[in-house]
């Protein structure tokens, strides 16, 4: 199913913050986007957590901001879904609850397609946002990412979120 | 009653409002967005690019566009929709306060492009109302209050001045231009120090640059950058009211009587003034006269001539880069490519005009920078491989790392004239409308396959520097999308009522009160950014208006 198709089939969709994964016509299981995304922007960009920087709770940040539309917070939801189901397609399992090799199959699979390519590097996007945006959004831990790549972040610095 | 109702607080609005409201005139400026100043303004690239905090969102308001095709195809875009953004600096003072400041004067021959180049099929192309010396001291103001630092290089498209200099000394540059100006030597070319309305130093109250890193698309927290807010509205007694939607005029026996604005919870209130000065942006300009359309004026305010929106114009033209890898450089050159916070600051002008299969173009001019320091904007442009393939895991990582610590990316930007067309223009849509009931501005889009060629022209010549200097990974890109903060035309002025909406003065030929003194007057647009010129002939309006209402 391409990508135009599956996002707009479940643009009518109830979204929540669960996520109910279908193998067929019955349900799976039950996981949430956030926890779905945890685990893929390790595999995506590990070097985050080697930084000791937690990219995750951005995340939640991102799905409630007013200035992120309504389709790309359907788009990242819709997305963990769809991860999930090819999870179980391809080994009957969730996504989290497989191993790292299993894992990385998945992302070659989906990665062949084009929504997978479109959500990965957009869940990448945001990744990116925790790692290297300033710290104040709970990000970049003692501007870890920064100092990586050697950066000086730009002054003045915000002294709160923009949400 | 004021005696100046000023609507858009940008560069073609705020020098009325500074030079009126220091005369002694009652001033009011009615903006839209909201008041962000030095001590507001900070650098944080996930609120203001990544998220447009400056910028109104889509959802609430939009423009369709309608994009023709060589062919004649029409493509029907909604800005919310396809997330195509023609809004800017939503903000006291507009989007000068996140412009770069490139400031080059438009030269003699773009006042008069007809009578210097002839005519080209397809496209509008009309010499000025004015000379480039009727403006040229208004120029020389805007050097002088705005704060324009720079320093004067005799070049064959060097255009007249009266004064020798410039008033503010360079800006400090990167070690880098050095190798430019060593390449430009080799080649013939003649490097120009890019002039910047930025104070190289503490003056006219502001304070000097602070070399911060993140200047284009950022508010200045120094006060450094010649903002309207900053130069302008901050140093004069107009009455700013912000939240102030502007969506109808209403006239009367030729003059306009009043304006009517919402706050954005659409609350409505009107505002009575002897003048009244638009300058909402180009297109809003346009949407907003199309919108207060009366049985005196069924085809929209100022519209006699049936002209109202036509003629729309953009900068032509495109950009470039070419990467330095720390592999080519000598230790001492990998230290002067990493220097943070100095600009690069040079063009070149020498293809202003040039010829080619014995036909006698005009050019333009090609400026040179350092690629946006945006880090997360870098990080993302990492994520493929060569081939296209998303990278991941610390194939992705190691990639970033090399990258942005071991090579820097030099850019160039090409500006050449977007030939005006009679496809190319803006209009009111008849069913879509903003968050106050409002129809939204339709934006057609056409370009001249002239402007192509010429930037084409002229990024071959970037290029050329780009190879002598020694960059790899080099990469031009000309093509006709248009620029949303370059944008002028849809008023354009002239001295026939027939063909024109304003008159010399950028006065409306159809009312004795409505002025028009942001991009939209312009015919054609030169091949400079627009800023430094709307400044000057809003300040040449002022002494305008200025003499009128000392006369009532």
């Amino acid at each position: 199913m391409s990508f135009t198709n599956r996002r707009n089939f479940l643009k009518a969709g109830v979204l929540s913050s669960a996520v109910v994964i279908m193998s067929g016509c019955s349900v799976f299981g039950i996981t949430t986007t956030r926890n779905t995304i945890k685990v893929l922007e390790n595999d995506l960009f590990p070097k985050a957590n080697e930084l000791g920087i937690d990219t995750a709770d951005y995340i939640s940040i991102i799905l409630r901001h007013p200035r992120v539309t309504q389709e790309d917070k359907r788009f990242l939801k819709n997305g963990a879904k769809w991860l999930n189901e090819t999870s179980v397609e391809m080994f009957q399992k969730q996504y989290t609850k497989l191993s790292f090799e299993k894992r990385q199959l998945i992302l070659k699979n989906i990665t062949s397609t084009e929504w997978g390519n479109s959500w990965c590097s957009t869940v990448l996007g945001y990744t990116f946002e925790a790692a290297f945006g300033d710290p104040i959004y709970g990000g970049n831990n003692k501007e870890a990412g920064w100092k990586w790549l050697a950066f000086e972040g730009g002054k003045p610095r915000p002294t709160e979120v923009y949400l | 009653m004021y005696d100046v109702c000023i609507i858009g607080s940008g560069a073609g609005g705020s020098p009325i409002a500074y030079e009126l409201s220091n005369a002694g005139f009652k001033v009011v400026v009615l903006e839209k967005g909201k008041l962000y100043d030095e001590s507001t303004f900070n650098k944080d690239e996930i609120a203001v690019c990544r998220r447009d905090m400056f910028t109104p969102p889509l959802g609430e308001q939009k423009h369709i566009i309608n994009e023709y095709s060589p062919s004649g195809k029409i493509t029907r875009y909604d800005g919310e929709k396809s997330g195509w953004s023609f809004w800017n600096g939503s903000m006291v003072g507009g989007s000068s306060n996140l412009m770069s400041g490139y400031f080059h004067r438009m030269k003699p021959n773009d006042f008069k492009l007809l009578s210097a180049y002839g005519k080209i099929k397809g496209a509008n192309v009309v010499d000025w109302c004015i000379s480039y010396e009727t403006l040229e001291p208004y120029y020389e103001k805007v050097e002088k209050v705005i704060g324009v630092s720079g320093k004067i290089v005799k070049h064959k498209y060097q255009e007249p001045r009266s004064t020798p200099d410039f008033p503010y000394p360079m800006l400090e540059t990167n070690g880098v231009t050095k190798w430019f100006d060593v390449a430009c030597e080799k080649l013939k070319f003649t490097p120009i120090p890019t002039p910047r309305a930025i104070l190289s130093m503490n003056a006219l109250g502001r304070n000097g640059c602070y070399y911060s890193n993140f200047c284009g698309s950022y508010g200045c927290a120094s006060g450094a950058k010649g903002s309207a807010r900053a130069a302008l509205l901050q140093k004069c007694k107009a009455k700013v009211i912000t939240d102030a939607f502007v969506y109808k005029l209403d006239a009367k026996d030729g003059k306009v009587v009043r304006a009517h604005y919402y706050t954005k919870h659409k609350i409505p209130h009107m505002i009575n003034a002897k003048i009244f000065v638009l300058s909402a942006q180009a297109i809003e300009s346009s949407r907003l006269l199309l919108n207060s359309k009366s049985k005196e004026f069924p085809n929209g305010l100022a519209n006699s001539s049936g002209e109202l929106g036509k003629n729309l114009i953009f900068s032509a033209g495109g950009s470039g880069s070419g990467r330095f890898i720390f592999e080519k450089l000598t230790k001492e050159q990998q230290k002067e490519l990493m220097q943070a916070g100095l600009f690069f600051n040079r063009s070149l002008q020498g293809w202003y005009e040039y010829t080619d299969g014995g036909k006698t173009y005009k050019g333009g001019t090609i400026d040179f920078l350092f690629e946006h320091q945006n880090l997360i904007s870098r990080v993302n442009r990492e994520i493929y491989d060569d081939e296209g393939n998303l990278l991941w895991g610390d194939k992705l990582a190691e990639k970033i790392d090399k990258t942005l610590t071991t090579s820097r990316v030099l850019t160039f930007e090409v500006f050449n004239d977007w030939l005006p067309t009679d496809h190319c223009n803006v209009a009111v849509d008849e069913k879509e409308t903003d968050m106050w009931g409002v129809p939204v501005g339709v934006i057609n889009l056409n370009s001249h396959p002239q402007d192509l060629e010429v930037g084409e022209y002229l990024a071959k010549h970037a290029v050329e520097v780009l190879k002598q200097m020694g960059a790899v990974e080099i990469d031009s890109s000309i093509s006709s999308s248009p620029p949303p903060n370059l944008v002028a035309g849809g008023c354009r002025f002239g001295n026939d009522p027939k063909t024109s909406v304003l008159d010399k003065n950028c006065k409306a030929h159809d009312l004795d009160n409505l002025y028009v003194t942001d991009a939209s007057f312009m015919p054609t647009g030169g091949s400079v950014p627009y800023t430094w010129t709307i400044y000057a002939n809003s300040f040449r309006v002022a002494d305008i208006i200025k003499k009128e209402l000392l006369l009532v």
